[in-house]
């Protein structure tokens, strides 16, 4: 299916394509020269160690963090000269759940939706199916300062879905979630992308969660790309065998002689 | 192998600071940057950050300590022999002093209060205390840590009051005895306003901020807040009501003993103000029959008082911090249905629905509305003369104006909550602006709603206060935006998000100024024409003014607003 038919994209054009990004915070460097792209019909997995640069590569995406180098482009949308037309495109779960805490659950999916300019009719429906499905239709009216982080959770994974955008970005979305809905997070995922013209860049240090859900990941270390490639491909890249993504990771972060000298040092007498 | 404990600690305040002070940066971190609510800190090295955020909460506590200091000093005017000559005549000059000085430690009290709501819900809803509590450290020395860190929430503005108050006592009666025999009326101020805060900040912690939504809640919400208001226009009701207030007690005292003295000599801190009056040796009773057993009995009654409120001090600030800081709530069926319209109406509502669940920003909303009122009422209980309606009219107006413009600014700081996902949102900047200037319109117009209706009870004109009103919207619209506009283009110059622009002074004196200032201006162009003689053009000139300022700030506004994202 074209891209062309997504309202705002450019014919042709992939959901994410990152390029050359670099982000820094003053002196300290997060992210360099990191290229990827999604392509339509994909979960992209963007793996790494704590502070690897998955969320600043992820905030540059949102609009949260000005890249120092580099472009980004959403369905070949510039979010810096259009960051409008590009934030539409996009629905977005952070990596921490904070949101606006003295709103209710229901007055800050107003807010969004009313933002996003969603049909009212269509978006109450679809918060009925999903506050159903997730199990808050009875949390709705309070303050989400007072719900759990796995309730505040589920409202940020709804707001990031009610306008079905073309393109998720999702940074460890599954955090705090109950069995119940990472499995119904993880159907809507799969089935969400399997039409063929969306795209998800899905941001997890989970290696299992990355193993299940996508289709092809790149794997960050001190902000460069070590790998990327299905998973099948960094095996075969890797070495002989059928190692476990969590080993592959491990190999191409050069970390397994870290990992084996620290294990060593915490048990020692 | 598990580790040998080295021996424990006896508790200690040594420890007790040691635990308290990075306690406190963290506190202060909190406060200015709201990380929590998912800002990002500036780039700058994190123990700048750490330094910066201490400063700028000691900025915060200097400025309250000067208002402090200031009211002190201004005591002195007032206990000064040409002040009390006014009042000496009719009453015994002790009796002035300990009244004045009874004024004073009042003001003090509610002005210490009204300081603690602003910074008390972040102590309890920091975590910092439970965070400690998962130390290995023992409770006694916990409970000295977060008393410690209480009070420094208040060190500055406390300390002010404690040396100044009794100082300027003492040099207003030429007397070091005197300013001595003040300090239990100021102590017990100090301690009765810090426990006021502790228990209004948490009540308003798990009921405010906890409350549902809905329309019975939120009428709820912001009763409570409106209540909560009151307390910051002590200063103003003193001043307007003191000279009242003196001679109403002037004429109880000259009718002799009654329960209406007795019970105005019991109110707080009234027998502790007398203190000093007595050890100089002022009559406080003379030849008017002063009854002097109320006055032994409530000095008495307070000071136990403050030695029970100390003692429950102790160990309230780690009992409360460590509470559940929200009230757990039944969960209920909730509405599933969505209502919303534009873009700007979306941002002024979201506004209104946070700051009726905040305090610090239904304050700023509440205070013209408030003060509106409470001009109103002044003016109703003053019956004024009907030939004054001009002046009234500009009176109602002005204050309108100048408090809405004065506040308008800080609305943006309500971004600050769940900043960093309000920035994913396609939101243009303009529908932003627009909804910002659209609450401070509101403020505007109630406010001069409400002083006008209670106008129009005593001078029934309202085509001339409703032309006044008229006249100088454009005026408020244009300050709105030149305010908006200026932190928008101070936002994009510095490149950082809108949203970082924590509330500091310098931002609301760089953008609040040049607001009042455009709000202003078209009431002076008023006053200067109707002063010369040119009274019938006087009111369309000022309409006429404000309109152009409008149509300059907005384009100005809206241009650097642009149709991009925030």
């Amino acid at each position: 299916m074209a891209a062309s038919s997504i309202p705002g994209s450019a014919a042709g054009a992939p959901p994410l394509a990152v390029d050359r990004l670099t982000v820094r915070y003053g002196e300290k460097p997060a992210v360099s020269g990191l290229s990827f792209t999604v392509r339509p019909g994909e979960i992209y997995g963007l793996l790494g160690s704590n502070g690897a640069g998955k969320s600043s590569t992820i905030k540059s995406v949102v609009g949260l963090v000005r890249p120092l180098q580099g472009s980004i482009r959403v369905f070949g949308v510039d979010p810096e000269r259009e960051p409008v037309a590009a934030k539409r495109m996009m629905g977005y779960v952070p990596e921490s759940t904070l949101l606006f805490d003295a709103l209710t659950p229901r007055e800050f999916l107003e807010y969004v939706a009313s933002v996003r300019r969603l049909d009212v009719a269509r978006a109450s429906a679809r918060l009925v199916d999903f506050a159903r499905a997730f199990q808050i239709d009875r949390e709705l009216e309070h303050p989400l300062a007072t719900l759990s982080n796995g309730t505040r959770q589920k409202v940020i994974v709804i707001a990031a879905l009610l306008h079905e955008p073309p393109l998720l970005v999702l940074d460890e979305p599954l955090n705090n979630l109950d069995p119940r809905s990472v499995r119904i997070v993880k159907e809507l995922l799969t089935r969400y992308v399997a039409e063929g013209e969306r795209g998800v860049l899905f941001s997890t240090h989970t290696m299992e969660v990355a193993e299940q859900l996508c289709d092809r990941v790149g794997i960050l270390d001190r902000g460069e790309l070590k790998g990327e490639g299905t998973i099948p491909e960094l095996r075969r890249h890797v070495t002989q065998g059928d190692p476990t993504l969590e080993a592959i990771f491990l190999k191409l972060t050069e970390e397994e002689e870290g990992v084996r000298d620290a294990v060593r040092t915490l048990t020692r007498g | 192998m598990p580790f040998e404990p080295l021996p424990e600690d006896r508790p200690s305040w040594r420890r007790a600071w040691q635990l308290a002070d990075p306690a406190y940066t963290e506190l202060a971190f909190q406060a200015i940057y709201a990380v929590r609510q998912g800002n990002l800190p500036p780039t700058d090295r994190s123990e700048d950050l750490s330094r910066k955020a201490r400063l700028r909460v000691l900025q915060s506590k200097l400025l309250v300590s000067a208002l402090l200091g200031f009211l002190s000093m201004g005591s002195l005017l007032l206990l000064n022999p040409f002040a009390q000559q006014l009042f000496v005549s009719v009453m015994p000059q002790g009796l002035y002093v300990a009244t004045v000085l009874g004024a004073l430690v009042v003001l003090e009290l509610t002005l210490l209060w009204w300081t603690g709501l602003q910074i008390l819900p972040a102590f309890l809803a920091s975590g910092i205390v439970p965070l400690l509590r998962t130390l290995p450290v023992d409770a006694v020395t916990l409970r000295r840590a977060s008393l410690i860190l209480l009070l420094r929430l208040f060190d500055a503005p406390a300390i002010t009051c404690l040396v100044l108050t009794p100082l300027a006592a003492g040099i207003a009666l030429d007397s070091a005895w005197a300013g001595l025999l003040l300090l239990p009326a100021v102590l017990a101020a100090v301690t009765f306003a810090i426990s006021l805060a502790l228990l209004s900040g948490r009540f308003f912690v798990r009921h405010i901020q906890g409350a549902r939504g809905g329309l019975g809640p939120t009428a709820l919400r912001w009763a409570y807040l409106v209540l909560w208001a009151v307390p910051a226009f002590a200063m103003y009701g003193f001043i307007t009501i003191a000279p009242a207030f003196l001679r109403y007690v002037a004429a109880l005292v000259i009718y002799g003993p009654s329960s209406s003295l007795d019970l105005i000599f019991l109110a707080f801190p009234f027998p502790l103000t007398t203190l000093p009056a007595w050890g100089v040796g002022l009559p406080t009773s003379g030849a008017f029959g002063l009854d002097l057993a109320p006055i032994v009995v409530g000095a008495l009654l307070y000071i136990t008082a403050l030695a029970a409120t100390g003692w429950w001090l102790r160990t309230a600030p780690f009992r409360l911090a460590v509470e559940t800081p929200l009230a757990s709530l039944p969960t209920v069926p909730g509405t599933i249905r969505l209502r919303y319209g534009s873009i700007p109406v979306a941002v002024l509502r979201k506004d209104l629905r946070t700051a009726s669940r905040s305090p610090g920003y239904a304050f700023l909303v509440l205070l013209p509305l408030l003060d509106a009122g409470a001009l109103g009422i002044w003016t109703y209980v003053a019956n004024p003369n009907p030939t004054d309606v001009f002046s009234l009219a500009a009176a109602a107006v002005s204050s309108a104006a100048l408090l809405a413009t004065f506040f308008g600014p800080a609305f943006f700081a309500v971004e600050v909550y769940g900043y960093s996902y309000t920035r994913t949102l396609p939101l243009p900047g303009r529908s932003l602006l627009l909804g910002k200037v659209a609450l401070v319109a509101i403020i505007y117009l109630f406010s001069a709603a409400i002083v006008i209706a209670l106008t129009l009870l005593r001078i029934f004109s309202p085509g001339l206060f409703l032309a006044f009103v008229a006249a100088e919207f454009p005026a408020i619209l244009a300050a709105a935006f030149l305010e908006f506009g200026i932190l928008f283009h101070r936002a994009r110059r510095k490149g950082l998000p809108i949203t970082n622009l924590f509330a500091g002074a310098w931002w609301a004196a760089a953008v609040s100024i040049p607001g009042l200032f455009v709000a202003g201006t078209p009431l002076v162009v008023y006053d200067l024409l109707r002063i010369g003689a040119r009274g019938a053009i006087a009111a369309p000139a000022m309409g006429a003014l404000a309109l152009v300022e409008l149509a300059i700030a907005a384009p100005f506004a809206l241009s650097v607003a642009g149709r991009g994202a925030t």
